[in-house]
């Protein structure tokens, strides 16, 4: 009774968006039987804008929120309920943080499954496992879901949970926002494990037109997942861009915001102000399926062009894979500070860096186009941008090694998870430079070199720090200290797995292998046997991780406050922390990485 | 100059020696068959970057490992030994100006070079006009005349082979038909790729160098490289560069034909 009790905002919100489905889709019907437009798409599409109003109303946003537009009596912060806070519209950071942890973990895994059955098909150079068909959509699905991780573990997950604390806050600046931008995800997933129900998905995640306008209607689920997730990732950059801007604690000049926090507010202006164009993009194709105008499809000379598709598309998917690295550098600078008890080396010149990626990184999206038949003058002016952004990237990397110089090393699991990012950025930093560079880009384009530089930047960089984060703010959230040993192995074992798949990815690359292919020729069986076996490897490099939050969660040790004696402001209260946060709200009267002036925090 | 910086600054030149005489010892395991002018052009600019990015490389390893072996904290480092650094004012400035200098020297060479080099042939007038189309899943070549005007033969089938003359300027104007969808152009063996955009004819110069083909090296293809969906993967022609003279021979049996 108490678990249907707990769980009834989520059935409530289910019923409520079957409700809205049907509304939705019988109100398409009737207009689509007016203009006499016979097609199912418009149906699936209205219903669900309406099921998704149903649901996120259903969860508790009608209570909380929707009762207020019309004079009712509304409840703005419900924090009662121990778990039952996880399962509702709750406005409180930390429960949001959390929610997003839980779901992203799930997407990581299911995603990673998916890499699993894909390496399976291409153990063997002819069809194995699925149909081309299968294996297109498995591919895809992997793509996109592990795009949705990266950019929401950080900015959805860590930096909810972290930032207000970090900046001494109680809350988000806007906690409401805060909790519907979580509450979108889940129908990002569903839909997106509906799409194989709906003839699959074949285009990839870029989703290049006139494709992605052609074919099943699974491609339409996809449109639909990826426009309301772009709405989460809009939301959650605005609300952490108020929230940094106006809510630090007394005394935290722009001087002493912690590094990682300077990365979640670049990576926020690239959220806010970037989505905006792909969402664009995405509405275009998704109008071009169900009312059949032509954005990007040269139909008897009234169309439109599908290289614009490509601008658009790229104008915000290149500066997005700085919003998932920007919060990366952020917390791997933490952890390398905190971890060799030495101030952080270059401060300021990290704080421009990061600036300086946000503003070149919108400068250089036709570094994916060097193929694409775009006018040939446009080549030497993105090539020189793409490999200016070299230069802030190396201030970061620069200042992780000159802060661990002569310092005092502790090698705990998130150093080494957080010294194995430098160690796999810069491979994927350097492999960056052949594909920035016209000339071997016309070769490279499309191949496994670029699968395997994207995965060094994408798992070796974002994926690494992610787990970096994990461990590092784990006694935090938990309040209970994870197995190190557990921890190191898991580290160790995954740096090694990755090193050895995608190292070895780059040679088929090299020599011919294109990509998005379950088949291929025979001459490239070898490589790819053993880029699969090692690939396996990986998978099984995260037992270790599993066993070790299970086993910590129920039986670790009890945490304390500080564990890692860090300066910053997230570990001067309790772990884990109250609801709002401090006892007496805190202030700031030094550097934040001063370690001899600052007062260390001695174990009870 | 402390011990630690000139031990480190001692390992990086080896290790940075070492393996660029490993690369420039294997460089030709770096890439497939040269089938073209432009690959030997492409394939040096790859063996240039691998050398200037090696020193970076070895730089970023050699003070991460230095750093884990020597600087190495005792158990209670986190709670009681702490270390400033003042943070050199220079350290900042040296950065810019160095790596803006490496970058604009990447820019110009093989960067800009590279670019000139692709369009290098753009004006002259090719020994061979070939008209491509993409369709889903299929290639299909128009061999033009020698006033590149008129279709004289056409290749559809998918086991057609694309036949080829040796040293002889090509040209290929790719393009995919109206209700298609995009795919890319791509051989292997000749480094050189462009997409097929429904609406928009995208072109490529080659300049063949070798009598080669698809029996000898699996590069020896046509592939296409932009997902087209589910025939993307088999959408390939085989491709054979023949001898200047033999190719008259073929083009005239295949008119026949």
């Amino acid at each position: 009774m108490n678990i249907a009790n707990g769980l009834f905002p989520i059935i409530k919100g289910l019923l409520f968006s079957v409700i809205g489905f049907l509304i939705g889709s019988i109100l398409a019907k009737g207009l689509t039987s007016l203009t006499g437009y016979p097609m199912k798409e418009p149906l699936i599409t209205l219903g669900y804008i309406f099921a998704l109003i149903g649901w996120l109303m259903g969860v508790g946003m009608w209570k909380t929120w929707g009762k207020e537009w019309f004079g009712l009596k509304f409840i703005v912060h419900d924090n009662s309920g121990g778990w039952k806070r996880y399962f509702r519209f709750s406005t409180d950071h930390k429960v949001v943080g959390i929610q997003y942890l839980i779901t992203l973990v799930v997407i990581f895994f299911l995603a990673g499954l998916f890499a699993v059955l894909m390496r399976m098909e291409l153990i063997s150079p002819s069809e194995n496992l699925f149909s081309a068909k299968e294996y297109n959509t498995v591919m895809s699905l992997h793509g996109i879901m592990m795009i949705a991780v990266a950019v929401a573990t950080f900015l959805g997950g860590f930096a909810n949970y972290v930032v207000p604390l970090m900046i001494g806050a109680k809350d988000v600046a806007f906690p409401r926002m805060n909790a519907l931008s979580y509450w979108v995800v889940p129908p990002v997933a569903i839909l997106l494990l509906l799409t194989p129900l709906f003839g699959g998905f074949d285009t990839g995640w870029t989703a290049y037109p006139p494709l992605a306008s052609k074919t099943a209607t699974g491609a339409l689920l996809f449109e639909l997942a990826f426009l309301t997730f772009g709405i989460s990732s809009i939301l959650g950059g605005l609300n952490f861009l108020a929230t940094i801007i106006l809510m630090r604690a007394p005394g935290m000049g722009w001087g002493r915001v912690p590094i990682f926090v300077w990365g979640v507010l670049a990576a926020s202006i690239i959220a806010l102000i970037g989505t905006q164009w792909v969402a664009f993009a995405l509405l275009m194709i998704i109008l071009e399926r169900i009312v059949g105008m032509h954005f990007f499809n040269p139909v008897d000379g009234v169309g439109g062009n599908a290289l614009l598709y490509e601008h658009v598309f790229w104008f915000y998917s290149h500066p997005a894979v700085y919003i998932m690295a920007l919060p990366g550098f952020g917390v791997i600078l933490e952890i390398i500070t905190t971890f060799s008890k030495k101030s952080l080396y270059a401060y300021t010149w990290v704080v421009r860096a990061f600036l300086g990626i946000v503003g070149l990184g919108f400068l250089v999206w036709a570094h994916h186009m060097f193929t694409s038949g775009m006018a040939h003058w446009l080549h030497l002016p993105f090539m020189l941008l793409t490999e200016l952004i070299s230069i802030p990237t190396g201030i970061v990397f620069l200042s992780a090694l000159t802060t661990l110089w002569r310092s005092n090393v502790v090698l705990k699991t998130p150093l080494l998870f957080a010294l194995s990012v430098v160690f796999n950025f810069s491979i994927g930093g350097l492999t960056g430079i052949f594909l920035a560079d016209v000339a071997t880009d016309v070769q490279l384009q499309d191949t496994y070199f670029v699968v395997a530089h994207f995965h060094y930047t994408m798992v070796g960089g974002v994926v690494f720090s992610l787990f970096a984060a994990t461990y590092y703010w784990f006694p935090k959230i938990s309040g209970k200290m994870y197995n190190e040993t557990l921890g190191r192995i898991h580290a160790i074992l995954m740096l090694i797995a990755f090193n050895l798949t995608f190292l070895t990815m780059f040679a088929p690359g090299m020599h011919g292998m294109n990509r998005r292919i379950a088949t291929y020729p025979d001459t490239f069986g070898d490589t790819n046997f053993w880029v699969s076996i090692f690939g396996f490897f990986m998978a099984l490099s995260f037992v270790p991780f599993v066993i070790n939050i299970i086993y910590s969660l129920s039986k670790g040790p009890k945490s304390s406050n500080n564990p890692w004696s860090s300066t910053t402001l997230e570990w001067k209260t309790t772990s884990p922390p109250p609801i709002e946060n401090f006892e007496t709200p805190p202030s700031v009267s030094g550097r934040i990485y001063d370690y001899s002036k600052s007062e260390i925090v001695k174990e009870p | 100059m402390n011990k630690d910086t000139i031990y480190a600054f001692i390992f990086w030149i080896l290790f940075s020696v070492l393996l660029e005489i490993i690369v420039i010892v294997f460089r030709d395991t770096l890439y497939p068959i040269q089938g073209s002018e432009q690959a030997i052009f492409i394939d040096n600019a790859f063996l240039l970057l691998t050398i200037l990015a090696i020193p970076i490389f070895t730089l970023v390893c050699v003070m991460l490992v230095y750093s884990i072996v020597k600087f190495r904290g005792n158990k209670n480092a986190l709670n009681n030994n702490w270390n400033d650094s003042k943070t050199n004012k220079g350290w900042g400035w040296a950065w810019l100006v160095w790596s803006t200098i490496l970058c604009l020297i990447v820019v110009v060479h093989p960067g800009y070079t590279g670019i000139k080099e692709l369009h290098s042939t753009m004006f002259d007038n090719p020994d061979l006009t070939i008209n491509v189309t993409g369709q889903r899943w299929q290639w299909k070549y128009e061999y033009l005349d020698s006033e590149h005007k008129e279709t004289i033969i056409t290749l559809k089938r998918k086991d057609d082979v694309v036949i080829l003359p040796n040293e002889s300027l090509i040209r290929f104007n790719i393009t995919a038909p109206e209700n298609d969808v995009l795919h890319s152009f791509w051989i292997p063996a000749f480094r050189m790729k462009v997409d097929a955009v429904p609406g928009l004819i995208t072109s490529l110069d080659v300049n063949t160098n070798k009598i080669a083909g698809f029996k000898d090296d699996i590069n020896y293809r046509v592939q296409c490289a932009e997902l087209c969906g589910i025939g993307h993967a088999p959408m390939a022609s085989k491709v054979e560069v023949i001898e200047k003279s033999e190719f008259h021979k073929w083009l005239i049996e295949k008119i026949d034909e």
